[in-house]
This record gives C-alpha cells, structure tokens and sequence, in this order.
C-alpha cells in the first residue's frame, strides 16, 4: 500500500455540506425561473386500454390554466427514456409523451399547465378521460399465457437471451440443489421527488434544469424527440435529494420540455410521492430459478439458472437489466460451466428500470439464499462452503471474459467471519421461544464501469487560476454520495494542495464536456482516474512552468503543499500563486490541460456482508440486531464516506429484505401511495452498521481505488434472509420476509410471492 | 387570509389562502425553501419545523394553525454565521449526504435537544423515527446528533478550511523569488510591480534582487 498519501484514505464532507446544513442549498424542488408555469399530470387510473375520448374543456376554463396536453395535441413519436447516446444498441422505442393505448395504472395521459401547482392540480382533477377498457396483463405469467392480450405490437415477451460458458463436467456423483427466489418491485424512495424545469428561448433554443444523473444523456433523448439541434439544448444538473437509480432514465424531462416549448414559458414539473411510485419507475420483480451441481463437499461443478423479469408498461432498460442478471454469479464463483436464460416480459403494472445495483442485488438474493441452501445439504458451515468456490484475484469471468482484477472476496470473507465473531455465533442454538436468533452471511459482486460494453471513456479539464487555486470543469453529477469531493481529493493528492483549493462545478451540457454520468459504478474509477490523470498533466505543466521561471531542470523540482520546491534545498519554495501570477505574465503555455480518458478495465468490486437477526414468533416481525459489511474498495479515496454509503446500503437492503413492496391489486392499482404505507426502515429500526475496509489498490482507478456505492447494497438482502432462515429453519427466498411470510412458515403454509414473477 | 407569525425572530404578516399549509407560507411567500417537502403526508419528516418549542411536519399543518406562533426553520439555526452546534456535528460526523432530509432531521434533533439537554441513544433514535432518510442509515446522524448533546465519538471528517487562509499557507522565499522575477523581467526588459512583492505582506525581502524588485513594485503601485 501507498503510505505516504496526504488527503486520499482522509474523511471529507459532501462540498456543499454547509449549504445542506443551513438550508440554503437551491435543489430542483426549490428552484424556479421569473415567469414559471406549473405543470400536473393526469395519469391513468386503468392498468389496460384506449383513450377514447379527452374532454378537457371544464380544465381550461379554470382560471389560471394555460393549456391542456395529451396525444391529441403532442408529438406522437416513440422515444427511449433510457438511450444515452445516439444509436445505441437496446434501445426501445415504445414510449411517447401521452399515451392513447395505456399500459399502466400511473400511464400519462395529459397534462394541465397553468399559472399555480394548486390550479395545475385542481384543472387536472376536471379533465375528462374517456377509456375502452383491455384484460389487464398483471402478472408475468399472464402476459404470456397463450391468450394474452399484446401489451406493446410484437407481443409480451419483451426480450429474451441465454448465456452458455464454459464446460459441463461429468455430474456422476454430483449433488443436486434447486432454488427458487423471488425478488419485489420496490420504490426508490429518494427523499426529494422527480422534477425537472424547462424553458425555451426566443432564439430557438432551450434549457432544462434537471435532478438527473445524467445531462448528457437527458439532451440526446429530449433534442431528438423534439426535433432540435444538440447545440440548441442545454441540460443543466441541479442539487438534488437522492436517486439511487430512480433518477437515471429520461421520464418526465422529455415531458417538461415539450410543455415549456409548446407555452412558450417555463414550465416546472415536479411530481408528488404517489406520482413517484407509480409513474416514474420501480426496481422491477424478479424471479429466478437455480439449480446446480456439486460435489459432495461442496465444490460447485455446475451453475444452471433462468430469471424472468417484470418490465412492466414500457422497456425503459429492462432488457440490460435483465442480461445483467447472467453476469453476477460468475464473478463470485468459480464454476466449470455456467448457463443462465434470461427474459424481459411486459406487463400492466408500473415501469421497471435502473436500480442501485443493476441486477446485482437481485441475482445476489437468488443466488446467497441458494448457497445456503447447498451448505445445509451438505451440512457444510456456509462460510466454508462459499470459500471453497469464490474466485480469487486476477480470476478471469467465464462469463464476460474480463479479468476480475484484484479481487480481494474471499479476503473479506475471511476477515468478516473473525470479526464478526461468525463460528461462534452460527453454533450458538437459534432458542425455542418466541424470539429466535439467527445469523447469516451473503457476498456480492459488482462492476467498476461499462468497459467491455461501451466505449468507456471520461472527459474532463483543469485549469490553475491566477491565485495558484484549481478550477476542475467535468460533467460531475452528484446524487448525494459526495462525488465532486471525490474528485477534489484525487486532484488535490496529485498537485499537493488542500481539496479546499480546488472548485468544481457540475454538470452543464453547454460548458462541462461529454460524460455519461453518475451510474454504471462508474465515477471512483473511471471518472475519478480521468481526474488523477488531468490533475498529473497539470501538475507536469506546473513543474514546466516553476522550472522556467528558476531556470533549474524539472526533475529538479517537487510539487507539494501548495509549493514548487528544489529538491535538496527545501528551504528554496516558491508558492503556486507565484508560479500562477509571474506564468500569467509570459508567453509560456497556460498551467492547464484537457483529458479523454479511456478506461483500461472493469474488475469487479465485492461486498461480503454478515447479518443477526431477531425473530419474533409471535408477530413474525424480524429485527436486525447487528450487521458488519466488509467491503473490497481497492483504496478508500474518502474514507468516511465509504463508510456512510455502505451504511446507507445495508439500510436500503433491509428494507428490500423485510419490508419493500410495491404490489398491484387485481384492479392494477399500486396497493401503496405514500411512505404511510410504503414503510422506509427508519432509524429505531436500524443497527449500528459496521464497515470493515479491505484495500489493496491492485487495479486501474485512481490510487487503486473501485467502486462503492452499488456493490454495498448488493448482498444485504441476502444475508439478512439467510440469518431469518438460520433463525427459523426455514428455507424462505420471497422477498420481502414480511410478518404474514414469516407467522405463514412458522405455520407450514405457502404464501404466494408478492410479484407476480 | 391574513396571518402573523413569527419565523426565525422577524415577525411577518401574510396573506394566506384558507387552505395553505405552513410549509405553503414558508416555502412560497417567504421564500424559506430550506424547509422541504417529501410526501406532503407528514410520513417523512423533511419539513420538519419547530412551532412553539415542538417539532411539528409542517406539510400536515395549516398555515392558520400558526398564527401567532413562534417559528423555527432550519435556516434560524445558525447565529450571525455561525452554525448551531447541530450543524457542526453534522457536518463533522458525516451525517449528511444528498442533504434532503437534513433540515428536517436538525429541527427534530433540535427539539430533542430543547426539551432534553443529554438524550439517550435511544431517545434520539426514537425523536428520529419520523424522520426518513435513505442514504446515511442513521448511524452518523445519530452520531451527530449525541455528539452535539455532549456525548462525543470520533468526528469523522475533516472540516472544510477557511477561505484565504488556505491560500496563503504556502509562502515562496524572498530568494527563489527573485529568481523568477529576473526571469520574467529580462523576458520583459522592464521591471516587474506588484507580481515581484510578497503577496501576504510578509517578511521583507532578503535577497538584493527581490528587494529592489520590491521596492520598485511599491513605488510604482500608484500608476
């Protein structure tokens, strides 16, 4: 390990801590232009059918209301909410502003502009909607029954595909293990709803300030459905209160900005909690059967598995998702041969789409809660069993044929179980009263960047200002997990000055360069390394700059806390401000440069996370009574707030484990339409998380350091069933183990899963 | 309608329709947009504000149900720029990430605090239960909040610096900067000004060069 860095592996607060503290911080809710309009929504209240008649005549009488939208007065042209570039591959064209034929309860049908949110609501109360009514297509299972009615034209199997790899051995002798995981659509409830604020400019031209974490990719969806040159679009990211992939897809950007360029005003759309939930995007139910194969001490000979996923209304980037799901296990486990079909399927429920883990957290539960499952076949301690299969660093991954890098898995796992004290714990007897005790363990991989998928790449300059500070200009989008200080850190280990001296702004379609964004587990190691990269050629320019001006070789020459000094004669500084203001002066090149950056690999990031459970019999409510995450971050760039996200994680885990759901009744409708009955693990809930750090820095982000903020909610779910069954043994894979699952096992009897998968 | 309330000491008089909430007035007509609004249903607790001493969701409560009262919102935390000492330990545990519920999290822990100077663990989660967030998983802003009543762990993050003093920490010796004074000035063939004096004021040049580019620097300071 590198000892001798000043600020990476140092604990920072998000850069505009002190603006959230005091409340001054503007956030896209907050935000406003002189001249706004307010917009509302009219969503369908049917799962299934045609608009057949929209009277909205009563709503524009209001006093206050501008105009009514719908598909009778809007462009009718299919777009993508989740294309993030021109052309690309999976991309679904099966959405448009206004629906006539809805998919879903939550579809828009209209929506009112008018001079209030409270006018705007009250008008879209009195538009008339008129529909012929379809069979509703709720479940997976009932899309693609024989008789099923088309959701979309080429029918509801919306995309399927299989992955085959490696070889099948002999299977004589073998043990066969099956299993079968459902996992909840859930909401992701980031704190601060949707919103998005346009206006257009008489020059033709247009802005959007948007909560998304992604501008670029807002701008190529928004220009070409409304037909407008890139250069005439400017996507600005604001603050904004939480994502956690909710925010990643284009859904009510596209909508905002043909309002604000159909009044000609600013419009602002900002949805309510009920509208977050339902119309703009859940993470979708999954289902996934498993069956393998092993020896009979548990070496794993065979990985055979097929998952179906709930789309739901529209593609969005269901498909991806979906392929995903085959590209998890086999970055966790080594297994001779590896077969995983996979599917895609529309239904009439809301749309599924990004969610924090793409498909890991999802595969992560089928896959643990199997793993447990082998482990009590072979009565084999499930530590021990995971052991005996995890891959180690520098394995290749059968599936994607990309090396694994330095993966430090079965590392965390060992340290995990001494920490967490897991042989004792797991002997102790589970008691036979009301309240039973359990512990479990689960681990979980994910990515570091879409290498091998897209041309992954980061752009970004820095420039020295004339005071000797640093002015860094990327498209950064910060969710709320401290990116930008990310990124100051990283800048100012390279230049040796403190992350107080170096400004970076976020994203801005018209001044910050092309970047995907903030997803993909992306922005630590690929955007990050373009950073140390920028900041080095800045720090090589500086060098360049201080050598002349003492006219002494610049390997003479070192670059550290905020000075130039000779080497040998430390005593000889001269300060970069001074650097700064004499360069200003000469004809010399600017202390400046520019990157592109393309990313060199994509190793994967683990997570193993242990959990203790309290069952209570009698309620069949389950408390989390102790949690350690040991996390394989390469290198900590800020320390504290690796901790904090892998805190936040396990919270959002548990949630997915014991409580989330968003269900639809037999009527379509979401059985939940606030956090009153959306229960969010609040903090009597929580257990102190504990975080166990591994660094090794073998890999290619920036100080060594890999991706945090997905991988630490990926295997949470998992373990915290795997302690309930270890409570109860039982042998429950529905997710959530809600009370009526949990007094239902007890009790012997079956309860279908929540999804319909 | 019209109202008096009193919100953060100043006391305003508004016009409010019937059905206005609180956080209507406070976000709208008096522009208090720190005070924020995550499910209009009082289930989140970003709107927290404290009414009278108690920590009320100001989404639930009508704007006349105000009247006359004293209102907190998070923007009367901090005094004369200074932050209260919640804000600090917030911000020095870490317990803020996308920032949405902080507001709401500062004013119950505020009311806590007000009415119960040392709280338990267990208390302050217990003040928090309504109170949502989903990025932190509470341990810091539990942390914070403990810290804050005089019950300290280890601060986490390192505070940002003050703005100027940073700047002026590094100092260049008045002999390396002659040096690059000479250089610049035989590039010019005229003498420097102000670039060749020490920025800070500092200690007077040692070297005969940096001196008389120094003095020259003042003595043309006026042109």
């Amino acid at each position: 390990m590198t000892d001798d860095l000043r600020y990476v592996g140092g604990s920072y607060p998000v850069h505009d801590v002190t603006e959230k503290v005091t409340g001054e911080l503007v956030y896209g809710s907050d935000f406003s232009v002189p001249g706004m309009l307010h917009a509302k929504l009219v969503l369908s209240p049917i799962p299934h059918g045609y608009v057949t008649h929209i009277d909205a005549s009563r709503a524009e009488a209001l006093p206050g209301v501008v105009k009514v939208f719908s598909h009778e007065n809007a462009p009718m042209d299919g777009f993508s909410r989740a294309r993030i570039h021109p052309g690309q591959d999976m991309s679904f064209y099966d959405e448009t502003l206004f629906s006539r034929h809805v998919r879903f309860v939550g579809d828009r049908v209209a929506a009112v502009v008018a001079t209030s949110r409270e006018t705007a609501a009250a008008a879209a109360a009195l538009v008339e909607v008129e529909y012929e009514e379809l069979p509703a297509m709720l479940t997976v299972d009932a899309a693609l029954a024989p008789d099923a009615v088309p959701i979309h034209e080429d029918g509801n199997l919306l995309f399927e595909h299989e992955i085959d790899k490696g070889r099948r051995p002999d299977l004589e002798g073998a043990v066969l293990v099956s299993s079968a995981t459902s996992t909840p659509r859930i909401h992701h409830a980031a704190l601060e709803p949707h919103v998005c604020i346009a206006q257009g400019h008489s020059t033709g031209g247009m802005t959007v300030w948007t909560t998304s974490q992604g501008v670029y990719a807002a701008r190529t969806v928004i220009a070409e459905l409304l037909r407008l040159d890139y250069h005439r679009v400017r996507v600005i990211k604001l603050p904004m209160g939480g994502s956690f992939g909710g925010k990643t897809e284009y859904i009510i950007e596209p909508v905002c900005a043909f309002l604000a360029l159909a009044t000609r005003r600013p419009v602002k759309l900002l949805l309510d909690r009920e509208e977050c939930m339902i119309a703009t995007m859940v993470r979708p139910a999954t289902s996934t059967s498993i069956r393998t194969a092993c020896t009979p001490d548990g070496e794993l000979l065979d990985f055979e598995a097929v998952s179906t996923l709930d789309s739901g209304g529209f593609a969005a980037s269901t498909p991806d998702y979906s392929i995903h799901m085959c590209k998890k296990v086999t970055k966790l486990y080594r297994v001779p041969h590896y077969r995983h079909a996979g599917r895609a399927v529309y239904t009439n429920t809301p749309v599924g789409g990004a969610a924090r883990g793409w498909g890991a957290p999802e595969m992560a539960a089928a896959t643990e809660i199997h793993m447990d499952r082998m482990a009590a076949r072979l009565r084999l301690d499930p530590v021990e069993l995971r052991l005996k299969n995890m891959v180690e660093p520098h394995d290749i991954d059968l599936v994607t044929d990309l090396p694994l890098g330095d993966a430090r898995v079965s590392e965390c796992l060992r340290r995990g179980a001494l920490a967490f004290d897991w042989a004792a714990r797991r002997a102790r007897p589970a008691g036979r009263g009301r309240l039973r005790r359990g512990v479990g363990v689960a681990a979980g991989a994910h990515k570091n960047g879409m290498y091998g998928a897209f041309p992954e790449a980061s752009r970004m300059s820095l420039k020295m200002n004339e005071d000797g500070t640093f002015q860094l200009n990327a498209s950064l989008h910060d969710v709320g997990c401290g990116v930008v200080t990310t990124m100051k850190v990283i800048v100012a280990e390279v230049l040796g000055v403190s992350p107080d001296l170096i400004a970076a702004g976020e994203a801005d379609t018209a001044t910050t360069p092309f970047d995907y964004g903030t997803y993909g587990s992306r922005v630590t190691y690929v955007v990050g390394e373009c950073a140390r990269r920028v900041a080095e050629k800045v720090k090589g320019r500086l060098l360049a700059a201080a050598a002349d001006l003492l006219r002494e070789p610049a390997e003479h020459l070192v670059a550290a806390d905020g000075a130039v000094r000779v080497r040998g004669a430390t005593e000889r500084a001269i300060a970069y401000r001074d650097i700064a203001r004499l360069s200003e002066m000469r004809h010399v090149p600017s202390i400046a440069a520019s990157m592109t950056y393309y990313a060199v690999s994509n190793p994967a990031s683990y997570s193993v996370q242990f959990a203790e459970v309290e069952v209570d019999c009698a309620t069949g409510l389950v408390a989390v009574t102790d949690f350690l995450a040991v996390a394989d971050v390469g290198r900590a760039i800020n320390r504290g707030m690796v901790e904090a996200q892998y805190q936040g994680a396990v919270q959002m885990g548990i949630g997915y484990a014991l409580y989330e759901h968003l269900d639809v009744d037999e009527h379509g409708r979401a059985g939940v339409d606030g956090f009153k009955n959306y229960h969010i693990v609040n903090a009597p809930d929580m257990p102190d998380v504990k975080v166990l750090l591994v660094e090794h820095e073998g890999d290619d982000g920036p100080f060594g350091a890999k991706s945090v903020g997905e991988v630490a909610t990926v295997p949470t779910a998992a373990a915290v069933v795997n302690a309930v069954n270890h409570a109860l043994a039982t042998e429950l894979s529905d997710l959530p183990l809600t009370p009526e699952r949990i007094i239902a096992a007890l009790r012997g009897e079956e309860v279908p899963p929540c999804s319909s998968c | 309608m019209q109202l008096v309330l009193t919100v953060n000491g100043t006391t305003y008089e508004v016009e409010a329709r019937p059905t206005a909430r609180l956080l209507d007035v406070l976000r709208d007509q008096l522009g208090l947009t720190g005070t924020k609004e995550g499910c209009a249903e009082g289930e989140c607790g970003a709107c927290t504000v404290i009414v009278d001493g108690r920590a009320v969701n100001s989404c639930v409560m009508l704007a006349v149900q105000a009247r006359g009262k004293e209102i907190l919102t998070v923007e009367g935390l901090a005094r004369d720029g200074e932050l209260d000492v919640l804000q600090r330990k917030f911000v020095e545990y870490g317990a803020v990430q996308c920032g949405f519920c902080t507001p709401g999290m500062l004013m119950s822990a505020k009311a806590l605090l007000m009415r119960d100077p040392t709280p338990s663990e267990q208390d302050i989660r217990i003040a928090l239960a309504g109170n949502l967030c989903r990025c932190t998983g509470y341990t810091a802003i539990v942390a914070a909040v403990k810290a804050a009543s005089g019950q300290e762990s280890t601060p986490q993050m390192a505070l940002p610096g003050v703005p100027g003093e940073l700047a002026a920490a590094a100092v260049t010796d008045p002999a390396t900067l002659a040096v690059a004074c000479e250089t610049v000035e035989s590039e010019a063939g005229r003498p420097l000004g102000a670039p060749c004096t020490p920025v800070d004021g500092g200690p007077t040049p040692a070297g005969e060069g940096s001196t008389t580019s120094g003095a020259r620097s003042v003595s043309e300071g006026g042109e």
